[in-house]
């Protein structure tokens, strides 16, 4: 079950990343583009409004980032300032880093059900409501997007999904930290492919280029 | 990196060490408490939840939300408010695209072309290929956002490199360390563009003053590095011909032409900041895929996931620094900060003297852009009334974080260095020392002649 999300949490951050760098670089092709007069192409370009790519392009990236930094916890890329902690002894160190974690457990948790909370109240109630066909009275439809019209509390949800996901990340850290002492740990000083670079420079290969 | 650490000789203190430390630190904290009021309170817990050591993004958001629900009555609410709408500004989208667009170019093979450019160039005087790997920095920087990104490219390359040549080890490495930190200096750069957000900078303008002092920087660099390898007598390497070097800077135009997709596209106003990103990720894809075919197509989902993790870690400390300055602003902090600056009546050149001793002490905790969302909009205010341009402020602050990447304890070049050329970080740091003391000249020169940063922005009417 884990693995599924894992995997699926690595793709869609993926997807986002890959999907909007296309969004913008079409909306830019797509307004130089339509000021060529190739008769037929300008007239279709101009016929797309392409005003919702700045807007999709944001949206993408913002779920990119609360999803993003939930895949961040269990791969350790978050900095913090070890300065300390990494002085104090054994025994200490490790209440300080079980204290960390709750603080990260108790802070996104906090952030997922406000943000619940907000995307509740603004429009998700009036959704669920009208979908189940039960009376919606004065709750409130809510806002919608500017450009793309799209509801605000679809679009916002990404604030309680990704803390929420980001929440149960620093469980399953707290939990593997409980049960075998160790931390994820993303490893800057790793450099990938760095073995495959010999002899890729020709000027220093070359024999009898020492003097 | 912790084991980094104890090899450094940071190892576990002693219990009794560890008390006596731990209370100095929290009678401290409580002082700053007692004798700031608020503002001490928000300081004063940030530095406690951070020292902790969780993820400075986490310490930034719970500072604000254990204030607001202890001591204010702001509405819970804001909080959720501001965690939407904090990221949702265009210009921060360039962060993504910029990292992207980075880690395609250090995997696309345009630093080899770069460096083979250099050597043929330089290799011929005194410490050539140190000589050339500094100037392939300096390219590579003026078309990449990123210090770390620079390194890894540029070092990965020509550390082997001058190994095999019979340089010591360490020299490269300190060369390396520094000159790559030229990343976020010249042209774009990531601090850059947090600091345009946090101060409403105009970012084209922050990357042109960058090019000026960058130069300066290159050139102070290969200074040292000529005087040290002529001193040592480091080996040099036959002089390349004219077409040689033309068939290198054939090959590395690709590459280059990367500069004016971003300058010109934004001075000309064909792109926004962003679009000039997004812009240049597509096309530092394409060349690596098709062009110089240095990366197989199959890697590219493996780019965009490190691209994506990296950057979510950078837009998830913005959003919550947001939260931090909207708590900021609520209490009035940046206005009495600066009143309290101004009140000491140092003066232009003691305010800068100032500024830079409290971010080099920040660079030793802390990394740039944390350092730059919590620090820009303190100083800013205090800048601007002392008449300090906005864009040579930035560019102190850049300069600052430069040397941050390249000491203990946080420096990210130096961690990167470290896994290239499998050296402790305790020799790094010694073999740094000599280009950490011309970035410090540097620095000064900087700081006390804003015309180096402000001559061409303004010459080219961006400002």
């Amino acid at each position: 079950m884990t693995k599924i999300l894992d995997l699926f949490e690595e793709w869609f951050i993926t997807f986002l990343m890959g999907g909007a760098t296309l969004v913008i670089f079409l909306s830019v092709i797509h307004r130089y583009g339509s000021g060529f007069a190739i008769p037929i192409m300008q007239d279709w370009l101009l016929s797309l409004n392409v005003s919702w790519a700045q807007e999709l392009c944001i949206i993408m990236f913002v779920w990119m980032a609360k999803f993003g930094a939930a895949y961040g916890v269990r791969a350790g890329v978050h900095v913090g300032v070890d300065v300390l902690v990494n002085r104090l002894p054994e025994d200490w160190k490790k209440i300080a880093t079980f204290v960390a974690l709750s603080c990260g457990i108790v802070f996104t948790g906090i952030i997922g059900t406000l943000g619940l909370h907000f995307v509740w109240e603004n429009g998700m109630h009036y959704a669920a409501f009208s979908t189940f066909g039960i009376a919606t009275g004065d709750l409130p439809q809510g806002p919608t997007t500017p450009d793309l019209e799209w509801p605000t509390w679809a679009v916002y949800s990404a604030v309680p999904l990704g803390s929420y996901l980001m929440c149960f990340r620093f469980l399953q850290v707290t939990w593997r930290f409980i049960q075998t002492g160790e931390l994820p740990r993303h490893d800057h000083a790793h450099v990938e492919g760095l073995s495959e670079d010999d002899g890729a420079f020709d000027v220093v290969a070359a024999p009898g280029g020492v003097k | 990196m912790s084991a980094v650490a104890a090899e450094a000789g940071w190892g576990p203190m002693s219990k009794t060490r560890a008390a006596v430390w731990l209370s100095i630190i929290v009678g401290l904290l409580l002082a700053v408490c007692v004798v700031g009021g608020n503002i001490g309170i928000v300081f004063a817990l940030l530095i406690a939840l951070m020292l902790t050591g969780i993820p400075v993004s986490i310490a930034l958001g719970l500072t604000v939300l254990l204030f607001l629900l202890l001591l204010t009555h702001v509405p819970i609410e804001a909080v959720a408010l501001k965690l939407f709408t904090g990221i949702e500004k265009f210009e921060i989208m360039s962060i993504p695209f910029f990292i992207l667009a980075g880690n395609f170019l250090t995997h696309g093979g345009v630093a080899k072309r770069m460096i083979n450019f250099a050597t043929s160039m330089v290799g011929h005087w005194h410490g050539g290929l140190a000589l050339a790997g500094i100037l392939s920095c300096a390219m590579f920087a003026l078309v990449c956002g990123s210090s770390v990104a620079t390194v890894v490219a540029i070092g990965s390359i020509i550390l082997p490199a001058m190994v095999k040549q019979g340089y010591p080890k360490r020299f490269g490495a300190g060369v390396i360390i520094t000159a790559g930190s030229l990343g976020i200096l010249m042209l774009p750069s990531i601090p850059k563009v947090i600091y345009a957000i946090s101060t409403s900078t105009s970012i084209g303008a922050l990357f042109v003053a960058g090019l000026f002092p960058g130069m300066l920087l290159t050139a102070m660099l290969c200074g040292t590095t000529w005087f040290l390898a002529k001193k040592n007598n480091y080996p040099r390497m036959p002089k390349a011909t004219w077409g040689r070097r033309w068939k290198a800077f054939r090959e590395s135009i690709w590459g280059l032409m990367l500069v004016v997709i971003i300058i010109g596209g934004i001075y000309s106003g064909i792109f926004t900041a962003t679009e000039a990103a997004a812009m240049s990720a597509i096309y530092a894809f394409f060349i690596s895929v098709f062009v110089y075919r240095d990366m197989p197509f199959k890697n590219t989902p493996q780019v965009m996931k490190t691209s994506a993790s990296m950057s979510a870690m950078l837009l998830y400390i913005i959003t919550n620094a947001v939260l931090f300055s909207f708590l900021m602003t609520h209490e009035n902090i940046p206005q009495l900060m600066a009143d309290w600056i101004l009140g000491k009546e140092l003066g232009q050149a003691g305010f800068l003297f100032f500024a830079n001793i409290l971010l080099l002490l920040a660079g030793n905790v802390m990394e740039p852009s944390s350092i730059i969302l919590v620090m820009a909009p303190i100083l800013h205010p205090a800048a601007i009334r002392l008449g300090i341009d906005s864009v040579h402020l930035g560019i102190l602050i850049d300069a600052n974080m430069e040397v941050g990447l390249c000491h203990p304890p946080v420096g990210l070049n130096l961690y990167v260095a470290s896994g290239i050329s499998k050296m402790s970080i305790t020799e790094l740091t010694i073999a740094v020392m000599p280009w950490l003391g011309t970035m410090l000249v540097f620095l000064v020169i900087v700081t006390y002649w804003p015309g180096l940063s402000l001559w061409l922005p303004r010459a080219m009417g961006m400002m």
